[in-house]
């Protein structure tokens, strides 16, 4: 018996052993890597819809990595393999150009984003239900979250933030808020416009001059091996076609709003 | 990629992790379980403390420091790259390292509770007879303990495999390398892929809840095998 249980254990470190010089080769295989796009994790599902129309002769051998902005800003700080970053705020990519992390003149807003009342458990007409709403309002955290602070100030232009500031529950990011409305555990919400385009819901958009322009931008990892590529890309999603369908994805195009992005940057 | 061949992948990176990482974890788990159950000294309550600690800290926390540790610019990150020739964040070795930390209570406290109960008298006896260490471990400690070994051996694995706080923080969700389940899951939700979402956690589900009860039925089987009277 012993001897049996010795043998397979010896046969576990010899499986062992071989997993690690598999993952060492694979190591090694790896000389084309594909270009590495972390994206935000509420841009994802449009960027996947983005290029999807890169022309045939700059096809590229991509991988999309999403999370929250704020998770993959710490790991681009800390040496993430990334060539291309689209930020859902245009707060991470000042920092990682003060940072000196980013290729010079690569920062560029590449979309404005837009918000939108939302109900999944009745057809609303205009914002002006609001007034006098008593039950919960779904909102990401104005504090970290950019669509959470737009969605603060189109209540303040509105002069309804003092009385529904007590009925707000407030999401970590934008994605969470649109679960809290879609699951109907939260009735009425302040979503980006874009998860509704996307998941083809019915919501009242929020007009942009109510809120500051919630600007997104890209920037190009200075570590990239792969500049070339990465900028073709960052190309690609600026150049009219691209925006004009951000426009019918629910993002307002960067023309549209210049002259406040100047204010903003 | 379509999302069921990446899902597949991720299915492939999550088993490699959680088994490499159970190995890693019995190699230095038992060792460590042994002198904590043998150990009678004040400050034993001490490291017993830092064992438990995966329980308490929250993984995002714990990945966070994992990160600033592995990054290139520390001196953990430092040392592991003029070695090895490899950065260590985001990598396979980086998100098996983080889930070794992360799952060693769960391997090192069955087998220390059951190094505690076990008796001095057999391991006197072989000693008398001229066993040396190693063939008492395997002649006597591990037939005795066999029980908590297949119990450590499974929470380790299945903790490994739900992990995602801390591999999302020090793996960087990179496709074949640090993409695993959890982080599949959570992209397909993030991303409104629910019907994909509902598949992939299904599966788990379905797949982790037969794996632990196999391992508790060979436990039960072992357990009712002790309490027969042995020849000796």
């Amino acid at each position: 018996m012993p001897n049996l249980i010795q043998k397979i254990i010896l046969l576990f470190v010899i499986w062992l052993a071989s997993q690690a010089s598999c993952a060492f080769a694979v190591e090694k295989s790896k000389q084309t890597k594909p270009l590495r796009i972390a994206v935000a994790a509420n841009f994802a599902q449009t960027l996947k819809l983005l290029l999807a129309d890169l022309p045939n002769k700059e096809k590229i051998n991509y991988q999309i990595i999403s999370a929250a902005t704020g998770t993959l800003y710490q790991q681009i700080k800390h040496g993430a393999p990334f060539d291309i970053f689209l930020s859902a705020d245009a707060t991470r990519p000042k920092l990682l150009e003060q940072e000196k992390l980013i290729i010079a003149n690569s920062r560029k807003t590449y979309a404005f984003g837009q918000i939108a009342l939302w109900s999944a458990t009745q057809q609303l007409n205009s914002l002006n239900e609001l007034k006098s709403y008593s039950n919960k309002l779904a909102i990401a955290n104005p504090y970290t979250a950019p669509y959470g602070k737009a969605a603060q100030q189109a209540l303040q232009h509105l002069s309804l933030w003092p009385q529904l500031k007590n009925q707000l529950v407030t999401g970590i990011n934008i994605n969470q808020t649109f679960q809290q409305v879609r699951s109907q555990a939260v009735p009425f919400g302040i979503v980006a416009y874009s998860q509704l385009v996307i998941n083809k819901y019915q919501g009242i958009i929020i007009p942009p001059e109510y809120y500051q322009p919630i600007a997104q931008q890209l920037v190009i990892i200075k570590a990239s091996q792969q500049v070339k590529l990465a900028q073709q890309v960052s190309d690609f999603i600026l150049q009219v076609s691209s925006q004009h369908k951000l426009q019918q994805l629910g993002y307002l195009p960067i023309k549209s709003r210049q002259e406040h992005s100047k204010v903003n940057e | 990629m379509t999302d069921i061949s990446s899902d597949l992948l991720a299915l492939i990176t999550t088993l490699k992790m959680a088994a490499v990482t159970t190995v890693i974890l019995l190699i230095i788990g038992t060792p460590l379980a042994w002198y904590l159950a043998k150990w009678q000294s004040r400050f034993k309550v001490f490291f017993e403390a830092v064992v438990a600690l995966p329980l308490v800290l929250p993984p995002t926390v714990l990945g966070f420091y994992l990160l600033l540790a592995f990054s290139p610019s520390s001196l953990p990150g430092q040392i592991w790259q003029s070695a090895t020739g490899s950065q260590l964040a985001f990598s396979f070795s980086a998100i098996v390292i983080g889930s070794v930390l992360y799952s060693l209570p769960f391997v090192v406290q069955p087998l220390q509770k059951a190094f505690e109960q076990l008796g001095d008298q057999h391991l006197e006896a072989a000693a008398m007879l001229g066993a040396g260490p190693i063939d008492r471990f395997f002649s006597i400690v591990l037939p005795l303990t066999k029980a908590s070994f297949i119990t450590a051996t499974a929470l380790g694995f299945a903790h490994t495999v739900g992990e995602f706080g801390v591999v999302l923080m020090i793996g960087g969700n990179i496709p074949g390398e640090t993409r695993v389940l959890s982080i599949a899951l959570f992209d397909h939700v993030e991303s409104f892929n629910y019907a994909n979402a509902h598949l992939l956690s299904a599966g788990l589900l379905i797949a982790s809840l037969l794996l632990l009860s196999f391992v508790y039925l060979l436990g039960n089987n072992f357990t009712s095998k002790q309490h027969r009277p042995t020849k000796l």
